[in-house]
């Protein structure tokens, strides 16, 4: 009787081994009579009508706008009833473990939702659909700043899908506090309102921000040479404008907590200790979430300009995997997310621009100059500024390493008193090899 | 062979999940040091060139050191001070359960949890300043500055841990026969004495792998540097596996990423062993 129990508790655990692998084995089983599936599917129909299965993912944007990505779904599918569209929504802080597992086990999605570092880096890797060549047809459409933003050594690999450029939001009881009746327009302007600010109220005016390193091409001074090979910002007026932020600094008009991610700007400005907040107009709603009392006081401005003039935009791209089995309608299906009217449409809902000319043209974001709401009154300036911004990231595969070279080397000059002129020569050898 | 048979088919499910999810894996990243593996384009095999890149890598060289110095904050602090909490905690006092819950508490605390606790914690105007004000002692930034960063992290490891380690003392020092302490006590040893000459040697094998899980938790430790300070400021909080992650996620240089976890494998193993070696000789 024992011998047969043991008997019986060995075959069972023995099946139960079987299993397993049986699952494992069945997954990709499975997976695989899938991709054949949709191998045959990027065939197209006799007709030259586009057929195939599109996987789309987002990051984060449901349950909030569920309802418009399906009728994004809804509406391809009936213009292209062989396509079918699955939306798989992601969160934000996997986006790039996620995309890598995919493309590990050879399952990338077919049109993805990313930022922008991510498509210069798997897009010099060759993962991503050229859509230099891909979405020529549509190119002339977006902004022409916009345009290059998913751009890594000369080819774009990316559709600029939904964007922000910077607007202020500001705190005029501070501001009056200090005698000022409008905030600054300048970065010049602003930091000597600080110090008139941070004398009379002991509130900060202009803070460093983590994208510290985009104050070089507000202020002309280019990132990287023009063929993208080797370090530019190495200049006379880099050297003036560290050496002022240092000064700066040293006067105590800054901490340096907000660049090294101690604390965030909406709770510093929820709090009242700054007098300012320029930022995308889609965040000034954190601060009602966090303070409704300091949001309501509060007023939209224009985004601050440095001698250039021009303001940064970092816009979230359309990107369409190089393998995928249904390469066209993937392509179509991107370029239809990221036409005129479905951007327009999702910058009514969103809060967000659209890089699209004819969306951004749209009288929608012509309304909100008189507002008294500081998130409509930011979103217009900050459509003010779509036609001349431009994504200031350096279109190279390791823009985080070049951005935290920059970062790193002004972290030297704050915190270890490194001269400016040797940080920077500093971060240039760094950037340069680099770029190697 | 009956027994036998029923010990492999108790053995053979987690053998079956440690052979796929460990070794397996284990083996992969060993052959992929060797290459210029990153996801997306064919793997190239590159001989020793990514172990050599690591001991000319500054980065590398940094983060080692701050693991180091992470290791020597914690880890002692981690041997020595459960042993005196459970000593005390073993004592048969009214209410006393409740105090080991209280001691073990912050470890059901999630680590991100925990991280953004002790970041509002040590903020310059936070409550780690505002006590030490009390002692005249000037508001600092504690996680901004290179020379506290390490120090602030370890103490909420140490925060965090030691509750749990104190678990394991308990368990041996409720393990240790009575009769040793009231033969200790007839021959005249007081309090630290009963403890220093039975307590510590009948625990020894308690320390030793405190001590060596300790190590394996200081060297594998990245949560806490993500979550509170990123590897910053300056690299200053940067260690071998928050710099393992960075070169595998960020920089999609995942021959290099594996290179360097087989470094980090071969000190944690020599360390062990020394420990290993320190504990079994009888003289220490």
């Amino acid at each position: 009787m024992e011998k047969v129990k043991g008997k019986l508790l060995f075959i069972s655990l023995l099946g139960i081994m079987l299993f397993l692998f049986a699952a494992c084995s069945n997954d990709s089983g499975s997976e695989s009579d899938g991709d054949q599936g949709s191998g045959n599917d990027n065939e197209g129909t006799d007709s030259g009508e586009l057929a195939g299965e599109v996987e789309f993912m987002t990051i984060s944007l449901l349950p909030a706008f569920e309802d418009y990505l399906n009728n994004l779904k809804d509406e391809f599918e009936s213009m292209h009833p062989d396509v079918t569209v699955t939306i798989n929504d992601v969160p934000y802080d996997q986006v790039e473990q996620i995309i890598l597992t995919s493309a590990s086990s050879g399952d990338l999605p077919d049109v993805m939702n990313l930022n922008t570092e991510f498509v210069k880096k798997i897009g010099a890797m060759g993962a991503l659909v050229n859509m230099d060549e891909a979405a020529a047809d549509v190119k002339d459409t977006f902004f022409e700043g916009l345009w290059n933003t998913g751009g890594v050594n000369g080819t774009v690999y990316a559709l600029p899908w939904y964007t922000t450029t910077s607007g202020l939001i500001y705190n005029p009881d501070i501001l009056a506090e200090a005698g000022f009746d409008a905030p600054p327009t300048t970065f010049e302007e602003a930091w000597e309102m600080s110090k008139v600010i941070y004398e009379e109220t002991g509130a900060y005016g202009e803070v460093i921000q983590g994208e510290m390193h985009l104050l070089f091409p507000k202020n002309g001074i280019p990132i990287l040479n023009e063929d993208n090979t080797a370090a530019a910002f190495n200049t006379p007026e880099a050297v003036e404008l560290w050496t002022n932020l240092k000064e700066y600094y040293d006067q105590g008009l800054y901490e340096l907590d907000v660049m090294l991610n101690q604390v965030s700007m909406a709770e510093l400005y929820a709090t009242e200790k700054v007098a300012w907040w320029a930022t995308g107009p889609q965040l000034f709603r954190q601060v009602n979430d966090l303070s409704p009392e300091v949001y309501e006081k509060s007023l939209g401005g224009a985004a601050l300009e440095g001698t250039a003039g021009k303001q940064h935009a970092n816009p979230m791209n359309i990107a369409v995997s190089a393998n995928s089995e249904s390469l066209d309608a993937a392509v179509e299906f991107a370029k239809f997310v990221t036409n005129a009217e479905n951007q327009l449409e999702f910058g009514k809902e969103a809060a967000v621009l659209p890089p699209v000319e004819e969306a951004a043209n749209d009288e929608f974001f012509a309304q909100g100059e008189d507002s008294e709401d500081a998130t409509e009154r930011g979103r217009y300036y900050a459509a003010q500024s779509l036609a001349t911004a431009e994504n200031m990231s350096p279109q190279v595969e390791n823009v985080s390493q070049v951005i935290e070279a920059i970062q790193e080397a002004f972290q030297q000059v704050i915190l270890n008193d490194v001269d400016p002129a040797d940080a920077l020569s500093q971060a240039e050898q760094e950037v340069n090899s680099v770029l190697e | 062979m009956y027994k036998a048979r029923h010990a492999w088919g108790f053995l053979a499910i987690p053998l079956l999940l440690l052979l796929l999810f460990t070794f397996i894996p284990s083996i992969a990243a060993f052959v992929l040091s060797f290459t210029n593996y990153n996801v997306f384009t064919p793997i190239e095999f590159l001989g020793l060139e990514n172990y050599l890149k690591a001991f000319q890598d500054s980065d590398f060289k940094k983060a080692m050191f701050n693991t180091i110095y992470y290791w020597l904050l914690v880890t002692p602090a981690l041997v020595v001070l459960p042993i005196l909490v459970a000593i005390l905690v073993n004592q048969k006092l009214r209410g006393i359960k409740v105090f080991r819950l209280i001691y073990y508490f912050p470890v059901l605390v999630s680590v991100v949890i925990t991280a953004i606790l002790w970041k509002w914690m040590f903020a310059k105007e936070g409550i780690v300043n505002y006590f030490l004000s009390w002692f005249g002692i000037e508001p600092t930034g504690w996680l901004m500055d290179t020379s506290t960063v390490m120090i602030a992290l370890a103490f909420v490891t140490i925060w965090q841990g030691f509750g749990y380690y104190m678990l394991f003392y308990l368990a041996a020092l409720q393990g240790v026969p009575k009769d040793l302490y009231e033969a200790s006590e007839l021959d005249g040893a007081n309090f630290w004495k009963k403890h220093l000459y039975v307590t510590v040697p009948m625990i020894k094998p308690m320390i030793f792998f405190v001590a060596v899980i300790s190590t394996m938790g200081a060297f594998k430790e990245f949560t806490l540097m993500l979550t509170m300070t990123d590897g910053g400021p300056l690299k200053a909080s940067t260690t071998v596996v928050l710099l393992v992650f960075k070169e595998a996620f960020t920089n999609l240089d995942m021959g290099y990423a594996s290179a360097i976890s087989f470094i980090l494998f071969v000190i944690i193993l020599i360390i062990t062993l020394i420990n290993q070696k320190l504990l079994d000789n009888p003289n220490t």
